[in-house]
């Protein structure tokens, strides 16, 4: 194994509050005023370990430009940058 | 007489990790189905297809025309090589200094484990306890008489040939297993000379006139001559094991070798040796593995000719990987042998640059100077768009 964690961007936990339809309302404690983009991802659905996210891209109180998405198949909000 | 060698043999070693070391399955006709992308031949047989007249290398009709139930199962290199790698390593555990005959075969000293193991029966028994599984082993004067003793044993009883005399009755068959001498054993039958005695008994003459060099090879084995065990050298295993998040081919397998040639080229165990030849292999979506050696025309050290020499062997692929490894096979001289008299500036630029990576990574390890590289830079995912690597000059 080589002793470089190698991949960039992976998902990280991140605290989101969600309304209605999963609309993110609020990232790491600071409330969300514009969502830009919403997508869904699908892959890997032909194997044992299906993906399925659900994207927001979402600008903050503060000025953030974040992406996050919601794991439909295990759960749970990450966050890309 | 001084009895010095031990061969470990393991029957149809490749047979039993393919079939997972199911025994029902070993008990019926079973036989090893071709490499994908290799001709139609058959693999290593089980008992009960070798019965009906099947044997490793004939033609995949063939065989089952002569066993009608004959299954195929696919074969497993990967899995072959590094389980046999681990038995090597146990074997290399008991202090042996162990020459690799391929999987399923090794041979090593006993000479100086005699009085750590008690004997050469406490050497087999230590040898035996450090694999962990049934196997047959022979003893001789050298590889060649341990290794025919090895074929003759049974799995719990160790069998001592100590020379020609131990030979004489055995069949010439047995100079298959050597690779200069594999093709003799067809064309002295022919002639009527079917016991290593017998060929131990030609004249020295007759023989080189007949068959050349490989006949004289043979002659000195019949009569338990033979050249002294080259053991591989301990603990010079480099690897490096990528998993492809999803199925990879084409420009993402050959990113994913990029980032491993980097990462085998950082390993501090290198000491600045070139690799002299390496080992590419795949798991396969869907199951089965793949696995490909390349001998290198020239010790390398520059990762972007052992891309190009190991990205050819990529096409070969049979099927998407689900993982991507390379293994240095055999590692040469530190330094580079030839040196231009006159370097120009920015060889020499290049040079002291070199120097200072090697200088950055020694104080913070492989992870002190890496590269940006765009693994899948049109994924969906971001994490799958790119990853950090070596960054080698």
């Amino acid at each position: 194994m080589s002793p470089i964690d190698s991949r960039l961007g992976v998902p990280r936990r991140v605290v989101v509050l969600a309304g209605s339809g999963g609309r993110p309302i609020e990232v790491a404690g600071r409330e969300v005023v514009a969502v830009r983009e919403s997508w869904l991802v699908e892959d890997r659905w032909w194997t044992g370990e299906p993906l399925r996210r659900r994207y927001w891209e979402v600008v903050t109180v503060a000025g953030d430009n974040l992406v996050v998405f919601r794991d439909l198949v295990a759960g749970g909000w990450f966050s890309h940058r | 007489m001084f009895v010095s060698v031990v061969a470990l043999h393991i029957p149809r070693f490749a047979l039993s990790i393919a079939a997972g070391g199911s025994r029902d399955l070993l008990a019926g006709p079973v036989a090893l189905a071709p490499e994908p992308g290799r001709p139609s031949l058959v693999g290593q047989p089980s008992p009960a297809a070798e019965s009906g007249g099947v044997c490793g290398g004939m033609a995949v009709g063939e065989a089952l025309a002569r066993v009608p139930g004959l299954r195929l199962l696919p074969p497993d290199p990967v899995a072959v090589q590094g389980r046999w790698e681990e038995l090597l390593r146990s074997l290399e555990g008991t202090g042996a200094l162990v020459e690799d005959g391929g999987p399923g075969t090794a041979c090593f000293e006993a000479g100086g484990l005699r009085r750590l193991h008690g004997g050469t029966a406490g050497v087999v028994e230590a040898a035996r306890q450090a694999i962990g599984r049934p196997a047959r082993f022979g003893i001789g004067p050298n590889r060649f008489c341990a290794v025919a003793a090895a074929g003759q044993a049974r799995s719990r009883r160790p069998v001592t040939i100590e020379g020609a005399a131990g030979l004489a009755a055995l069949p010439v068959a047995l100079l298959a297993g050597r690779e200069r001498t594999a093709h003799l054993p067809e064309e002295l039958e022919r002639l009527g000379v079917a016991t290593l005695g017998a060929l131990a008994g030609l004249p020295r003459v007759s023989v080189a006139e007949r068959f050349g060099r490989d006949g004289l090879l043979a002659w000195e084995l019949a009569r338990g001559e033979d050249a002294p065990l080259r053991p591989r050298p301990p603990g010079e295993s480099l690897e490096e094991t990528l998993a492809l998040p999803e199925a990879a081919c084409g420009p993402q397998l050959q990113r994913a070798l990029e980032l491993l040639t980097g990462r085998l080229l950082a390993r501090p165990e290198r000491r600045g040796r070139p690799l002299r030849g390496a080992v590419l292999a795949a798991s396969l979506e869907g199951g089965g593995s793949w696995r490909r050696p390349v001998t290198f025309r020239e010790p390398l050290e520059d990762r972007e000719r052992m891309v190009l020499a190991l990205g050819r062997q990529l096409e070969e692929l049979p099927a998407p990987a689900a993982s991507l490894s390379l293994a240095a096979r055999a590692l040469g001289a530190a330094g580079s042998p030839d040196r231009e008299l006159f370097a120009c500036a920015a060889a020499r630029r290049a040079e002291r640059l070199r120097s200072a990576l090697g200088q950055v990574r020694a104080v913070a390890g492989p992870a002190g100077v890496v590269r940006v590289l765009m693994v899948d830079p049109d994924s969906r995912l971001p994490e799958r768009r790119a990853v950090l690597a070596p960054y080698e000059r």
